[in-house]
């Protein structure tokens, strides 16, 4: 019996995969990172960064609190900074119909453990003064804030690399086999055997699926954002409206992020996309609509990132079934907030170990479950 | 002024003006969009003050540019002129902000004649206030016949500092000095090219007679490596190239290019394919004899698809314009021969000068190597050379990963004035560049969004809770 390379290979360089390699070295495994470009560059470094609970779905709630938790003490555990700001949350309603929404999100989110309360429109002025006095009633919410998405890579390529996990950035993984005790990961330039394997290729994890013959059908989001030139302060929150189409928020250094999840084109399999100027105007509208003094801001650049989502909109995050040793993670609603917590409770699994809070696994998802 | 056309054309200079007529005149509905009040682009700006529109009378260019402004007025080409064109989608449609708001353009075909922009090989200082562009002298010279300035220095390299030179003695500016990096050699092996357009050889000898006269010190082989001054220039340093000697100048204002590159953010954006080429700027845009691009329905012409000069982009717009009208149906085979014969020998003929002016203004990538660690490169986000270096060794192989280690690029101008210049130290001989990106120009929320009500906004369904 040979001895394999590695005790981990983990399958996609985002902040999922990131967080999972650099966990199992620092508990000892031998780990190699494979990515197709560099390190979180698709959804996890193109996202619009926001650490709340008001955008999370309630049965995630509980894990993005440890993950905020998490977030809020990076310099400590990641030894880098992200930029991680938390501040207050608050989501807006401007009809009847939103404040129906609100009302009823607040409360399954708050049932889940958020600390969100309704508040009226008096209140939602006095936490953030540049909001449009318009509103009717505002959720807010004290657990909430924001990291620089666009520093993940470097971060993380720093604690990796102390982590003496093994990088193989550009390296596109071809496909994927079982050896005797492992897996082996085929790459152009040859390849590798690892014990364990992780698929944590974001919207690509359905492809790698198909290399241990799993069909887990995966839809692609195409999320559109804007960022602003730097400006004069205009908000101190994280801005969001009942239907959780609008995430925006000013940083240190003066950029407004606009997001939500306004849709741009594009096509996973050829790994392009495209921001559309339908969906530009309409975004900023709404965020002119919300905080009122950026109509005089300039937006100075319109870009798109993937998001994957499963059937019913939960994680994908556990076992491959039928394949011992082989781990998926992916799908995370609000994918960035709770990243760094799902990737523990997963490393957590990997090293035999129960994971302090349940997975999701993809079983569920799988054809034929539940018909007999 | 939104809706449908058979052709939309981007960039009113020579090469989009002169495309649009030809659209126009094979029978095409054809829109116009230019950023500037009236069509003329850079080299054949509209004159705006009275002094300008008279010295534009004696030159020239400015004949030139007033005889297209006026064909432009005669012809049914529909103009959208002060309109920042900031987005294009595949076809075609061009959004673009004038002071009436956003428009949307719809065409099956679109020709970009975007022109050129001005490059800098940064050194110290060159950030600061009094330190302009070269082309922007030229700019400012063509609109209002004025410089700014009093003690004046003109460095650089190329036809541009003797043009300069001699507008800035018309108004009484005499330079302390031109700096050329180029030496008497360089210019020689450009004269026999020069010489097949004697009218231009003619004019340039003229120049250099009168900036003779007036006793302007010539240095050649030589190049500005600092600029002093905190809140305004006071002086710059001079240095000889092959000597290392340095001199200083006193001197308010500094006028400086190091040659021109290709506005191509269109061109990218909507995936054209491109070729690396120095001598065209930088990187060309991949075009057919009949300038018609790698993708279907998109045509690119004049500096904007590579650096040439103006007088083989009034050629290229020429076929650009024809060949659109040819892939419409408007115009037989034959009749696209006939039409855009005249065009293509001339072009070959003005080629031939335009390459050597093109090598003279060839940006030294060399001396890239050369900047110092302190030197500022991205001017929006002020990050410096050190700054660079330093992300390169926590890792960053790519322009995006330069990007986001450090925020090079992240400013208004998108790293339109740093991105070669950054991408030129982190891989020499590599082909790096941004991932191209609307807004190709900062836009206004105010005129993008326009006035509205809320229930006009598609907010898309919930997201699931």
């Amino acid at each position: 019996m040979t001895r394999t390379d590695y005790d981990l290979a983990v399958i996609g360089g985002g902040i999922q995969g990131a967080s999972v390699a650099l966990f199992a070295a620092r508990e000892g495994m031998r780990v190699v990172l494979f990515d197709k470009g560099a390190l979180a560059r698709q959804a996890s470094g193109t996202n619009a960064g926001t650490l709340t609970m008001q955008m999370t779905r309630a049965a995630l709630i509980p894990y993005a609190l440890k993950a905020h938790e998490m977030w809020v003490n990076a310099p400590q555990w990641l030894g880098h900074d992200v930029g991680v700001v938390a501040c207050d949350g608050l989501s807006l309603a401007f009809t009847e119909a939103e404040e129906e929404i609100l009302s009823q999100r607040a409360e399954a989110r708050s049932a889940a453990g958020a600390p969100i309360r309704l508040v009226s429109s008096r209140e939602a002025a006095r936490i953030e003064p540049g909001v449009n006095p318009g509103i009717r009633m505002a959720s807010h919410c004290s657990v909430d804030g924001y990291a620089n998405a666009y520093l993940t890579g470097l971060a993380y390529r720093r604690a990796l690399v102390e982590a003496g996990v093994e990088l193989r950035e550009y390296t596109p993984v071809s496909g994927l086999g079982s050896s005797g005790r492992g897996y082996d990961i085929r790459t152009e330039g040859g390849g590798v055997t690892a014990r364990q394997v992780v698929l944590a290729g974001g919207v690509w994890i359905e492809p790698m699926l198909k290399w241990l013959g799993i069909d887990l059908p995966i839809k692609t989001l195409i999320n559109q954002l804007a960022v602003t030139e730097r400006a004069a302060p205009v908000m101190r929150t994280v801005l969001g409206i009942a239907s959780g189409l609008l995430s925006l928020k000013q940083y240190p250094h003066g950029t407004v992020v606009i997001g939500g999840g306004w849709q741009g084109e594009g096509d996973r399999d050829s790994g392009t996309h495209r921001a559309t100027a339908a969906s530009a105007v309409g975004n900023a509208r709404l965020a002119v609509h919300a905080i009122p003094s950026l109509r005089r801001s300039r937006i100075v650049r319109i870009w798109t990132g993937f998001e994957a989502e499963t059937a019913d909109a939960l994680p994908a995050v556990g076992p491959v079934p039928g394949h011992p040793g082989a781990w998926v993670i992916g799908s995370v609603h609000s994918g960035y907030t709770s990243a760094p917590y799902m990737a523990r409770c997963l490393t957590q699994a990997i090293l035999g170990r129960p994971p302090e809070m349940p997975l999701f696994p993809i079983d569920r998802l799988l054809p034929g479950h539940g018909s007999h | 002024m939104s809706g449908s056309h058979d052709v939309i054309v981007v960039g009113a200079g020579p090469a989009g003006g002169e495309a649009a007529l030809a659209a126009s005149g094979a029978g095409l509905r054809v829109a116009l969009i230019d950023e500037g009040p009236a069509p003329g682009g850079q080299v054949w700006r509209a004159p705006r003050t009275a002094q300008a529109q008279a010295a534009a009378a004696r030159d020239p260019d400015g004949r030139q540019g007033g005889a297209l402004r006026k064909r432009l007025r005669d012809a049914s080409v529909t103009l959208l002129a002060g309109a920042e064109v900031w987005d294009a989608e595949p076809g075609f449609v061009v959004q673009c902000l004038a002071a009436t708001g956003n428009h949307a353009l719809q065409a099956p075909r679109l020709i970009l004649a975007t022109g050129a922009m001005e490059r800098v090989l940064p050194f110290p200082g060159w950030t600061t206030p009094g330190v302009f562009g070269l082309a922007a002298a030229t700019a400012i010279m063509k609109s209002e016949k004025t410089l700014p300035g009093k003690e004046i220095v003109i460095a650089g390299q190329g036809p541009l500092l003797i043009a300069v030179a001699v507008k800035a003695l018309e108004l009484g500016l005499r330079p302390r000095a031109i700096v050329d990096r180029a030496g008497p050699r360089d210019w020689l092996r450009a004269a026999p090219a020069f010489a097949a357009m004697p009218s231009m050889l003619a004019r340039g000898a003229r120049w250099m007679a009168r900036l003779k006269a007036a006793g302007v010190p010539i240095l050649r082989q030589s190049a500005v490596v600092s600029a002093g001054g905190c809140s305004a220039l006071d002086g710059v340093t001079v240095r000889h190239l092959p000597s290392g000697r340095e001199t200083e100048i006193a001197a308010d204002t500094l006028y400086i290019g190091n040659g021109l590159t290709p506005a191509d953010e269109l061109h990218r954006l909507l995936g054209a394919a491109q070729t690396r080429d120095r001598l065209r700027g930088g990187c060309r845009t991949e075009v057919d004899a009949d300038q018609r691009t790698s993708v279907p329905g998109l045509y690119a012409a004049g500096d904007g698809a590579g650096v040439h000069g103006a007088l083989p982009s009034v050629f290229q717009g020429q076929i650009a314009g024809l060949a659109a009208a040819r892939d419409h149906g408007a115009l037989d085979a034959d009749a696209f021969a006939a039409r855009s014969r005249p065009a293509r020998r001339r072009l070959a003929r003005a080629l031939r000068f335009a390459d050597a002016s093109c090598r003279l203004m060839t940006f030294p990538e060399d001396d890239l190597a050369e900047m110092p660690p302190d030197c500022v490169v991205c001017r929006c986000e002020d990050v410096r050379r050190s700054d660079i270096e330093a992300a390169m060794a926590s890792g960053a192989a790519d322009m995006n990963q330069l990007k986001h280690f450090t925020r090079l690029g992240m400013g208004p101008c998108q790293g339109r004035m740093c991105g070669l210049n950054a991408a030129g130290l982190l891989a020499p001989e590599g082909d790096l560049r941004f991932t191209p990106r609307a807004p190709v120009r900062p836009v206004s929320m105010d005129r993008l969004i326009g006035e509205f009500d809320y229930s006009d906004i598609p907010v898309p369904k919930p997201a699931p809770l």
